[in-house]
């Protein structure tokens, strides 16, 4: 099989001159680990020709923290925290992912109000992390402002989530069996509050980063993902759904209570670029938010008081035999798979899917024959977080 | 639904001893076993069938399970109009000296990335890899992590990366039963 990872050495080009024979050839310029542009320790080494990058080779490990083999020796709620530690920029949806996990498995009633809460906390961690994904992603492309003004209304997120849990990255916070604190009415009121501002605020993004004539001709035509790579490599979430399919776990395979609620599943258009291209996965995030606050908006409606916590065994134990659970994160579809043996406290086998980890792999797809800076702007559109990536 | 894909996979390829596992309840999932060394072809099967085909490969997780270890593959459709879940697909290999496979890397290039996580962390050889490095242990790291009869080396380039003061107590008990044998093994040979 020819493949794109076996070109061998890279060949010198000669160049015809009238005067003399000029030869040329690649250059290898490392990007990262410790680059503005990178999103964190991904080191990406470029074979570039002159300002075209020929070919991308993608170096992983450098924040590998061997948290599938620490899980091995860890029991089951303890496991929690460091699930956390995966996407630290959406830790309320990895901790529901790997709770949900143990739950199938434990055959656990989670309670109503615990499941609707549940709901409300994933969906504004959403918010939270597509509001850093714009921020970033603006920062990337040269533009400071959009990032403070993001900042500024994800704080309002963090602060209640320290209200509620505690902490303001790394949560701990949904429990198995259901959540561990509940929400007051006036902490109900102030998401209430922020939804309103949220839906004003995000009208202003659009205005000022969107269809900005700069930001389009950046991002506009650029990293083009097609449907045929996204399935072949496996890309999902705002890849997948910014290359035009309309694939949403939330929808497609109703989990928890998500089937009861209505709401939009917003693909990427081609109303700028081409569908696939950096910006449809743009705004394909920035129109999630907007659906997020749809759903916080219809379950704080049917909130009604109520036990947080279900019954569940003060020492877990699972049956014998294996569960694959994957749930829709803001980057992408995460899963577990987790082997469990008769009457162990511990796994014994727990292996995390992780979106980022897929998406890397398709950069060296994508590469090819884009300038430097294009490149800088495809790393950034696919929205990785190097924690889940190096796990 | 696994007894259906077993049935086909089994009529279309040849000697690949497909054998459904069902669930007991629907606290676990059901996966079906097929034979390590027709593993590309299964899926290259169900990936081009036109009856049943799966369009995506999800990731790939490889268990130890002391006697044999297993390489799970899990396959999805990604179609707003015909979700069909999950389908386990597993390997099992009894070889823990030098255990190899096919790669799939030709059938769904996700494979890529995902089989060489399988080969760093349990030292799986994937044949016909593009690219068969580690991926998240450094190059020149020993052993392979996510086997269970697995210790962490003790220096790494001159650098004590594991101190016995931080040991764990059954890794320790293990080194401590393994030197016994191997006294008793040389005082036998004398």
């Amino acid at each position: 099989m020819q493949s794109r990872w076996d070109i061998g050495e890279p060949e010198p080009r000669t160049v015809n001159s009238e005067t003399e024979q000029l030869k040329s050839e690649l250059l290898t310029l490392n990007m990262g680990p410790q680059h503005p542009a990178t999103h964190g320790v991904l080191r990406i080494e470029i074979w570039t020709d002159s300002e075209i990058v020929a070919h991308a080779i993608p170096h992983l490990g450098y924040l590998h923290r061997c948290m599938e083999k620490h899980s091995e020796n860890l029991d089951f709620r303890g496991i929690i925290p460091f699930v956390d530690r995966l996407d630290y920029l959406a830790s309320m949806n990895m901790e529901w992912t790997y709770v949900a996990t143990i739950e199938k498995m434990l055959g656990t009633e989670v309670p109503r109000r615990a499941e609707l809460l549940r709901i409300m906390t994933a969906e504004l961690q959403r918010i939270g992390s597509h509001l850093m994904a714009f921020g970033t992603y603006a920062l990337d492309l040269g533009a400071f402002s959009p990032f403070l003004y993001a900042f500024d209304y994800r704080e309002r997120i963090l602060r209640l989530f320290e209200e509620v849990s505690g902490a303001r990255l790394l949560y701990n916070y949904i429990w198995i069996g259901g959540i561990w604190n509940d929400w007051n009415d006036e902490q109900i009121s102030r998401v209430m509050a922020f939804c309103d501002d949220m839906e004003e605020e995000a009208k202003k993004y659009h205005e000022l980063v969107s269809m900005n004539r700069i930001f389009v001709q950046r991002t506009a035509n650029v990293g083009i993902m097609s449907v045929d790579d996204c399935l072949t490599y496996g890309g999902s979430g705002p890849v997948l759904r910014g290359a035009g399919m309309k694939w949403d776990l939330r929808k497609n395979e109703p989990y928890s209570l998500y089937s009861e609620f209505d709401f939009d599943v917003p693909v990427g258009t081609g109303e700028v670029g081409v569908v696939g291209d950096c910006w449809n996965r743009y705004i394909v995030r920035m129109k999630e938010v907007i659906e997020s606050i749809k759903i916080i908006r219809q379950v704080v409606a049917k909130l009604e008081p109520g036990p947080v916590m279900g019954k569940v065994p003060k020492v877990i134990k699972l049956p014998e035999g294996e569960v694959y659970v994957r749930h829709e994160c803001p980057r992408g579809e995460l899963a577990f798979h987790l082997v469990a043996k008769q009457d162990e406290k511990m796994p014994y086998r727990l292996k995390v899917k992780s979106p980022c980890f897929t998406h890397v792999s398709m950069l060296p797809h994508v590469a090819p024959g884009q300038m430097i800076a294009d490149f800088v702007a495809t790393v950034g559109s696919i929205d990785i977080v190097l924690g889940e990536v190096d796990r | 639904m696994h007894k259906e894909i077993a049935d086909l996979i089994n009529r279309n390829v040849q000697g690949a001893n497909a054998v459904a596992f069902l669930a007991a309840d629907k606290k676990t999932d059901s996966s079906i076993t097929v034979e390590a060394s027709h593993i590309y072809k299964v899926i290259e099967f169900l990936k081009n069938n036109k009856e049943n085909g799966w369009n995506s490969l999800h990731v790939i997780s490889g268990v130890d399970y002391m006697d044999y270890m297993e390489v799970c593959y899990m396959l999805t459709n990604y179609d707003p109009n015909n979700n069909k879940g999950i389908l386990i697909v597993k390997a099992k290999l009894t070889d823990r000296v030098n255990p190899t496979i096919d790669s799939i890397v030709s059938v769904y290039l996700a494979a890529n990335f995902q089989e060489r996580e399988v080969y760093d962390m349990f030292g799986i050889r994937f044949n016909n890899h593009p690219d068969m490095r580690r991926i998240l242990c450094p190059d020149d790291w020993q052993g392979w992590p996510l086997r269970k009869d697995y210790i962490a080396q003790k220096y790494y380039n001159g650098m004590e990366v594991y101190p016995d003061s931080k040991m764990n107590m059954d890794d320790r008990e293990y080194i401590v039963r393994q030197e016994m044998i191997k006294k008793a093994q040389a005082e036998k040979a004398q």
